[in-house]
């Protein structure tokens, strides 16, 4: 008995001794933890979720921004971009001698192909049905210039081929695809970026490496990068205090405890707002929510401030505007007037419901599921369906996984039902590209707004290059959605990212699904 | 015998065709995977364009036959999700679940003996009912909570072992103590209620009247006879682990089947979670057939018993 | 050892094994779990989902933030935990109750007309129970919530609908040897029926062991219905149930350790109290019965 126990205590200590506490990360290693990875494909065309955070180290952008998502001539492959006098002609001018990781040199022809992959049958990109009905013809009049033709002016163009979006705008080998097919390029990717793939273990990870030298950073920082896929929140940061992990997202209920331990924490401002709207019928609203009164009444019930400070720790500030990103609101001069917010009024929320005559209120179905960026999202439907309880709305919670609620959401099965989405901000060209989806009625399944008068001046933003009548035409949107209470905003949160105590500046930039860990990289 | 082994395996393999049926009809119950990886803004156009590049459109007769025929020689067709070969995804998924399987399985042994033994020598005593606490505790917490806790303490706090992944041989230890304290109590009962049996047979009775050293009666003598179940339970066990270890593979982040199938699920991914059952599956039946066999050959009895 | 010793010791452990003092302190804890689950209503304590966001996370009373208003703290929601504890207990007790009498009443009945009928019957009834077998319990309940939605329904269906495959096979095993006896024999030429031979004969001799399976069970049953909540499939909030109560808890095991910590507790108890019964239940109506 006791040989026994002997044994296992010391083999028990042979493994402790074996796993000696931290070890010292090498300076030339980086590894991000991450709590999803979306879709696991490497293949740009395939990823439906824009989530680029490894891809925008692997390829380079037709047009790059810099980390606040502003336009940049120094950050993608494009030097210089320039409209015909009536918009309807783009030219790319590209820079010279940028090689793909196999060594063969990007030009022209890379670039046209990149952008049909991306707006063919099989893309399932963010934006490649705008695109696709937008394009008319792409011409290659020399190998670093570029010309892309449309069917109607618009001024949105380098914006939906940059970074700041979805993965359209991402340079691909035409040569190496071409040779070794799709499913080649998807295993092994071939870009221009600064770091070439090395391995993917689904559901694991991903390892990079560096290439020698980048026309964009320079001879990279870190030899490798690895992104770890931990979707344990207690489990990446215990990661990251053992040093296994040097930048992780984390939750905003665990700021305050990893800051006063000393590590650094990187808040993305007003990284997306939480926002909730009624499922639609197929014919639009349908009673209760069809009455303007009751939308106003469950805006009035729901307390922004407590939320903020309760369930997001604090990192959050109350909403306005159903879908109004406030990077956009800078764009095109909306202001947010005091008046335009959301008093936390019981009172006047019943008193409006009885005038809908629904003083004896009604029952509401809320769907309650949790989404990448938002790990609060079934506590926040708890939170909101207790507050309309309390002025006598029956709120049923109904707890999903997120595609089923979005089977509910686009099948149209569930009319007036609650359901709710981080969406991240970004500036007025992405705001229109959000208003384009969700807000208006010709693109369907998405709805969640129709009305007439905002589907209008949808509509004539994509055709008009004035951009002083953009402006004028994007803040009548933003003022009819809050004046028709047309959705729920809830509150802006800011998202926080750890990192090692000797990882050093990092901006993780404002852009949406992207990290900016090219730019921890630069020396 | 041998007719004895054809009769088992055609009867897991009949156990296996009803799964598969019924494993097609329950993941395309789950919804519509183009949710998941179409955009916000996919028009009915782009679904159906997905659809037919999928093979989604196919009536579900063709589907299933194509499916059950091609996994025969093992492909399982490509993940909707990862767009790759799923036989790919389990080839590097299996042996880490298989691996931590036997760690878990060693854990649950060191820790099963000593306690079975004790339990069974001091039989009705203190050091009994503490044995089995001990051995039971470990079936009476969540295991996702007794994880999360060694992550933020053992690992994070005292930084004493890694946190997740599958990297060193120390990762190995959270993970495998957490899914093998969960079978302790099983094993320990076996072997407790398999050493009581032979202490109090005469073959015990005879060896301590020849004045055989009381440890050595119990070590070498009671263990070897009691071992016998424990070793037959051991594969079944192992099953278990194998099977059983999803919470534990998502609080370590361990790249285990467990972790594939539960993403596979979140995702509609239909291929993944058909491979993932009917491997599992296989593994289950494998075992079982391993120990019906082993049964077989110590007590003859059996093979026309069934 | 010497063996003039030898009497003492052999004997020692005899008499204390055939007085099997009953395990008080397990019945006592099902006991009063079971009476606080039936006597909820009546011991008028808060709403289990009345929330108070300034409130949450309001330690227990004897913290210093604590206070008598909510004795184990509050929640995130700033619920109060031993309401909800109390209440969660009718949940968490009623799923392991409804999914092992559930899945026991049908693994009983295919066990015993398999074992009975034999043949072509038993052999049918037998594979299903292999292919039932070898679906792991936790992913059929993860399928189920995300093609139906997470209930209590659904969580006592996808537990049972697995779990009655052990009882199946348990039960036909004993029935195989119970039919090679002679009573049976008997009976059958006493022109008594399958039904009556089923019932009268088969069923009574098999009580034993289900008595000890169910007991095993309840406590594994209430363990993975806490799993499926970790991943989403368990009982869904708002109601109390236990294991999500710990499942939302595990984010604040250092911030707030009570809100995982009281229900975990809970569980802890009255899972630990049913395996015990159970393991004495067993070593006493049937030491033979070894698996689970």
């Amino acid at each position: 008995m006791k040989t026994t126990t002997r044994i296992i205590m010391l083999s028990l200590l042979a493994l402790a001794a074996a796993a000696s506490p931290a070890r010292a990360q090498s300076k030339s290693e980086l590894t991000v933890a991450l709590s999803s990875f979306s879709a696991e494909t490497l293949d740009p065309a395939l990823q439906g979720h824009n989530v680029k955070y490894y891809l925008s180290l692997m390829f380079d952008y037709l047009v790059g921004v810099t980390p606040d998502g502003q336009p940049s001539q120094a950050g993608g492959l494009a030097t210089k971009w320039e409209p015909s006098a009536d918009h309807k002609r783009w030219t790319f001018h590209l820079r010279k001698g940028v090689k793909f990781h196999d060594g063969t040199e990007m030009t022209s022809e890379d670039v046209k192909f990149s952008l049909q992959r991306a707006t063919s049958k099989r893309s399932t990109t963010g934006y490649a049905g705008p695109l696709r009905t937008l394009i008319a013809d792409i011409e290659t009049p020399a190998p670093d210039r570029i010309v892309i033709v449309l069917k109607e002016p618009t001024l949105i163009i380098p914006t939906y081929l940059s970074r700041s979006l979805s993965t359209e705008g991402m340079v691909l080998p035409k040569k190496y695809i071409e040779a070794n097919g799709d499913d080649v390029f998807a295993r092994k990717p071939v870009g221009t970026g600064p770091y070439k793939f090395v391995e993917q273990a689904v559901g694991s990870h991903i390892k990079l490496t560096a290439v020698d030298n980048h026309w964009r950073i320079g001879v990279p920082k870190y030899k490798n990068v690895t992104f770890r896929l931990v979707s344990e929140e207690t489990t990446r940061i215990a990661l990251l205090r053992r040093g296994e992990v040097d930048v992780a997202d984390i939750s905003r209920e665990r700021v305050k405890e990893l800051e006063k331990e000393g590590f650094p924490i990187h808040m993305r401002k007003e990284e997306a707002i939480i926002h909730a709207w009624w499922i639609l019928g197929p014919e639009g609203r349908t009673p209760p929510t069809k009455d303007k009164r009751v939308r106003e009444a469950l805006n009035l019930a729901i307390d922004r401030n407590e939320i903020a400070q309760s369930i997001f720790g604090g990192y959050a500030e109350p909403a306005v505007i159903p879908m109004g990103l406030t990077w956009a609101f800078k764009d095109v001069g909306f202001k947010v007037t005091p008046d335009m917010a959301y008093a936390y009024d019981p009172a006047r929320a019943k008193k409006l419901l009885a005038e809908a005559g629904l003083a004896s209120g009604f029952t509401l179905d809320v769907y309650a599921f949790q989404l990448p960026g938002f790990a609060e999202g079934k506590a926040f439907a708890e939170a909101i369906a207790g507050y309309w309880e309390k002025i006598g709305v029956k709120s049923k919670l109904i707890p999903v996984d997120y595609p089923a609620f979005r089977k509910m959401w686009v099948d149209r099965k569930a009319p007036g039902a609650v359901g709710y989405y981080n969406i991240a901000n970004r500036d007025w060209i992405g705001a229109y590209a959000l208003l384009e989806k969700q807000g208006y009625t010709p693109s369907k399944l998405n709805d969640t707004v129709n009305d007439p008068e905002i589907d209008g001046m949808i509509a004539q933003v994509m055709r008009q290059t004035d951009r002083e009548k953009i402006n004028a035409l994007m803040r009548n949107i933003f003022t009819r959605l809050r004046s028709e209470h047309h959705g729920l905003p809830v509150v802006y949160v800011h998202s926080p990212y750890a990192t090692s105590k000797t990882l050093g500046k990092y901006n993780p930039g404002t852009v949406m699904y992207d990290l900016f860990i090219d730019e921890l990289a630069r020396r | 015998m041998l007719r004895f082994v054809v009769f088992r395996l055609l009867q897991s393999l009949v156990a296996l065709a009803i799964l598969s049926v019924v494993v097609f009809i329950l993941a395309r119950a789950t919804g519509d995977p183009l949710h998941m990886i179409l955009p916000m803004n996919a028009s009915e156009e782009d679904y159906a364009n997905a659809r037919q590049y999928l093979g989604l459109d196919r009536p579900y007769v063709e589907q299933y036959l194509s499916f059950v025929g091609r996994a025969v020689i093992g492909d399982f067709g490509n993940s909707i999700r990862a767009r790759r070969p799923v036989i790919e995804l389990l080839q590097a998924r299996l042996p880490y679940s298989l691996k931590l399987a036997a760690f878990a399985m060693v854990v649950s042994l060191a820790l099963a003996f000593p306690l079975g033994v004790m339990a069974a020598v001091h039989k009705g005593t203190g050091v009994d009912r503490a044995a089995q606490i001990v051995a039971i505790l470990g079936q009476s917490l969540p295991t996702f909570w007794v994880s999360i806790v060694l992550v933020e303490f053992v690992a994070g706090r005292l930084q004493w072992l890694p946190a997740g992944g599958a990297d060193s041989l120390a990762s190995y230890v959270l993970p495998g103590f957490t899914l093998g304290w969960f079978v302790v109590a099983g094993m320990m009962r076996l072997l407790r209620s398999g050493m009581l049996e032979v202490l109090d047979s005469e073959y015990v009775k005879l060896a301590r009247l020849k004045g055989v050293a009381e440890h050595r009666v119990v070590w070498v003598h009671a263990l070897k006879n009691a071992l016998i179940p424990v070793v037959t339970f051991a594969g079944i066990y192992f099953a278990i682990l194998v099977t059983t270890a999803i919470v534990v593979e998502t609080v370590f982040a361990w790249p285990g089947l467990g972790r594939l199938a539960y993403d596979g699920i979140t995702s509609r991914d239909f291929p993944v979670i058909q491979a993932v059952v009917l491997t599992t599956a296989a593994i289950v039946a494998a075992v079982n057939l391993g120990v019906d066999c082993l049964y077989a050959l110590i007590d003859p009895r059996i093979r026309y018993g069934r | 050892m010497s063996v003039v010793v030898l009497p003492e010791t052999a004997a020692a452990p005899v008499p204390a094994a055939r007085r099997r003092r009953w395990p008080v302190v397990s019945i006592g804890i099902i006991v009063v779990f079971v009476l606080v689950a039936l006597l909820a209503p009546l011991l008028s304590l808060a709403d289990p989902y009345e929330q108070a966001l300034r409130l949450r996370f309001r330690p227990p009373v004897w913290e210093d933030r604590g206070s008598w208003a909510h004795p184990l703290g509050t929640d995130r929601l700033g619920r109060d935990l031993l309401t909800r504890i109390v209440w969660g207990s009718r949940v968490s007790l009623a799923v392991g109750a409804c999914a092992v009498l559930l899945a026991s009443t049908i693994g009983a009945a295919v066990g015993l007309v398999a074992g009975y009928y034999g043949g072509r019957v038993d052999a049918t009834l037998m594979r299903v129970t292999d292919a039932t077998l070898s679906f792991p319990v936790i992913l059929l309940a993860l399928i189920l919530a995300v093609t139906v939605g997470p209930s209590f329904g659904n969580v006592v269906i996808a537990i049972s609908v697995i779990l009655w495959a052990r009882y199946a096979r348990v039960v036909r095993g004993q029935v195989l040897t119970l039919m090679t006896l002679d009573f049976i024999a008997q009976a059958r030429i006493a022109g008594a029926g399958a039904w009556r031979i089923i019932t009268r004969h088969l069923l009574p001799n098999t009580l034993n062991t289900l008595v000890v399976l169910i007991t095993l069970q309840v406590g594994y049953v209430i363990i993975v219905e806490a799993s499926l909540s970790f991943l989403g499939a368990g009982i869904p909030p708002p109601t109390p149930a236990w294991g999500s109560m710990i499942a939302e808890g595990r984010d604040f095991v250092t911030s707030a350790w009570w809100v995982s910590f009281f229900p975990g507790l809970a569980i802890l108890l009255v899972v630990l109290a049913f395996n015990l019964l159970g393991d004495w239940l067993r070593d006493t109506l049937d030491p033979k019965l070894r698996q689970l």
